[in-house]
């Protein structure tokens, strides 16, 4: 089974690749809140946005359609929220879609440009709380087990299902096979801790870093500090 | 007293569900021994094996190298008990092979500069190739995995290596190569295992377990081949002694 879904293109070596985790989390935080304070009566600022974003794109080296095709899972969630907040107009409904796609497309940047581990260091030095990184790896690196072990159920289960059930049992099935995961993935985290605790494991989480600050994060971060603090200006 | 490895003395066990697994176990082993523990499924292999280094605590006694087991010295003994488990999904929890080979050697403190040479010598001794440190687990064979497994463990230098089915699941050719790595260890070995090809290519000595005891500890060879006695602990001769194949 192939899966590398969350950092499919991490490991290239662009211009965004090489640079240190920590100005790239900075940096594309202060561009996603950027693109989250623009007022929506400054609709021309979205462009602006857009372009830096496109420039970033481009640099990353990262196929376009792949980060076309990664962004368009924010539509199911727009059409639920453009039904939850009162009507707008089409203009309101526009604007929320183009913010949830920019920020959706600056987040796939930051993680296909930066592998997870880095990206885990990054906000560890930065001062994330140790349990919650450490709780992040483990979401990463188990993601992809529980994946094939809840494809391994669903194997079981057509390889013993005839036609269709009604739509009750189905859901009855289907809430089982939640809860035997559930099940499962417990006493993993147990034989986990195990493990964990057999080498020496005792509370905290030891960090490696190769990757050091340079110069390019600071013409990076310089870079675009100076693209905020200019669209700020611009409103 | 210290030429001892482990020494377990009427250890007992029971689940926090009430299941029974050790009952008054017995077991010496020497430095430098190869033991392997072979039973039934349920026989309370691994739950023996995890005892080794204090992750579960019966009653009765367990010392480590002449030293009693206790939670005031369970890091110190954890530094010379290592433990392969039986899924490698378990074992590697870190984003990459690196991390979790140097995981063991962090927290035993090994200064950060030798922990390249560590990792190095670790992937190497387990047949592996240094350049498979920055993969992901979750890309990597099962084989590679398990070896992957073992050389976080071998990373921190253990004395005694106790392991849980090391050869299960394994295709031929990964199970023979993971052989061939173990019989090159120096650490003392506890091996739990239904391989009894392995057993007897790796372990001069055996152990029998069924329901929580041991029912026969012994020369490998000539305890596999007692029928009756393997039969009646649902076990059975291995082939390779039944046809002659083994001289």
């Amino acid at each position: 089974m192939r899966h590398n879904f969350i950092d499919r293109y991490a490991a290239l070596e662009s211009p965004l690749h090489i640079l240190e985790p920590r100005s790239k989390l900075l940096a594309f935080t202060a561009l996603i809140v950027g693109v989250l304070s623009i007022p929506v009566d400054r609709g021309s600022l979205f462009f602006v946005y857009f372009f830096a974003t496109a420039v970033l794109m481009g640099i990353s080296q990262i196929p376009l359609p792949y980060i076309m095709g990664r962004s368009l899972v924010i539509l199911p969630f727009i059409v639920l929220a453009s039904l939850a907040v009162p009507w707008k107009g089409f203009y309101g409904i526009g604007i929320l879609f183009v913010r949830a796609i920019l920020c959706l497309i600056l987040l796939i940047l930051l993680t296909n440009t930066t592998r997870f581990v880095e990206l885990m260091r990054g906000l560890r030095k930065l001062g994330c709380p140790q349990i919650l990184v450490m709780n992040l790896g483990f979401l990463y690196r188990y993601l992809f087990v529980l994946t094939e072990e809840a494809m391994r159920m669903k194997q079981a289960r057509d390889c013993r299902r005839v036609g269709r059930a009604p739509f009750g049992e189905e859901l009855k099935i289907l809430s089982s096979m939640l809860g035997t995961l559930l099940i499962r993935s417990f006493e993993r985290a147990e034989r986990m801790h195990s493990a964990m605790l057999s080498r020496g494991y005792s509370g905290h989480f030891p960090v490696l870093s190769p990757r050091r600050f340079s110069w390019h994060d600071l013409v990076f971060l310089s870079g675009i500090t100076l693209f905020i603090v200019l669209t700020v200006l611009l409103r | 007293m210290t030429d001892y490895a482990v020494r377990i003395t009427r250890l007992s066990y029971t689940y926090p569900d009430g299941t029974k697994a050790l009952e008054g176990i017995d077991l010496d082993v020497a430095r430098g021994e190869r033991v392997a523990i072979v039973g039934p499924s349920g026989a309370g292999k691994s739950t023996l094996l995890l005892h080794l280094n204090g992750v579960l605590t019966g009653s009765g006694s367990v010392r480590i190298l002449g030293e009693n087991l206790q939670p005031s010295n369970l890091h110190q003994i954890r530094r010379q008990v290592g433990l392969l488990f039986q899924d490698p999904n378990d074992q590697l929890f870190c984003p990459t092979v690196f991390e979790d080979v140097a995981f063991g050697p962090l927290n035993l403190s090994v200064p950060a500069g030798e922990i390249p040479r560590r990792v190095e010598k670790a992937l190497g001794d387990s047949g592996l190739d240094y350049a498979l440190r920055s993969r992901s687990s979750h890309h990597l064979s099962l084989g590679e995995r398990r070896r992957v497994s073992l050389a976080a463990v071998l990373a921190m230098e253990p004395a005694i290596l106790g392991m849980d089915e090391p050869t299960s699941n394994l295709d031929p050719r990964n199970r023979r190569h993971l052989i061939e790595v173990i019989s090159g260890l120096e650490a003392t070995l506890i091996v739990a295992t239904h391989d009894l090809e392995l057993v007897l290519d790796v372990c001069a000595r055996t152990i029998l377990m069924d329901r929580g005891k041991i029912w026969a500890d012994g020369e490998t060879r000539s305890m596999l081949s007692e029928a009756g006695l393997m039969e009646k602990h649902g076990m059975e001769v291995p082939l390779s002694l039944k046809s002659g194949m083994r001289s």
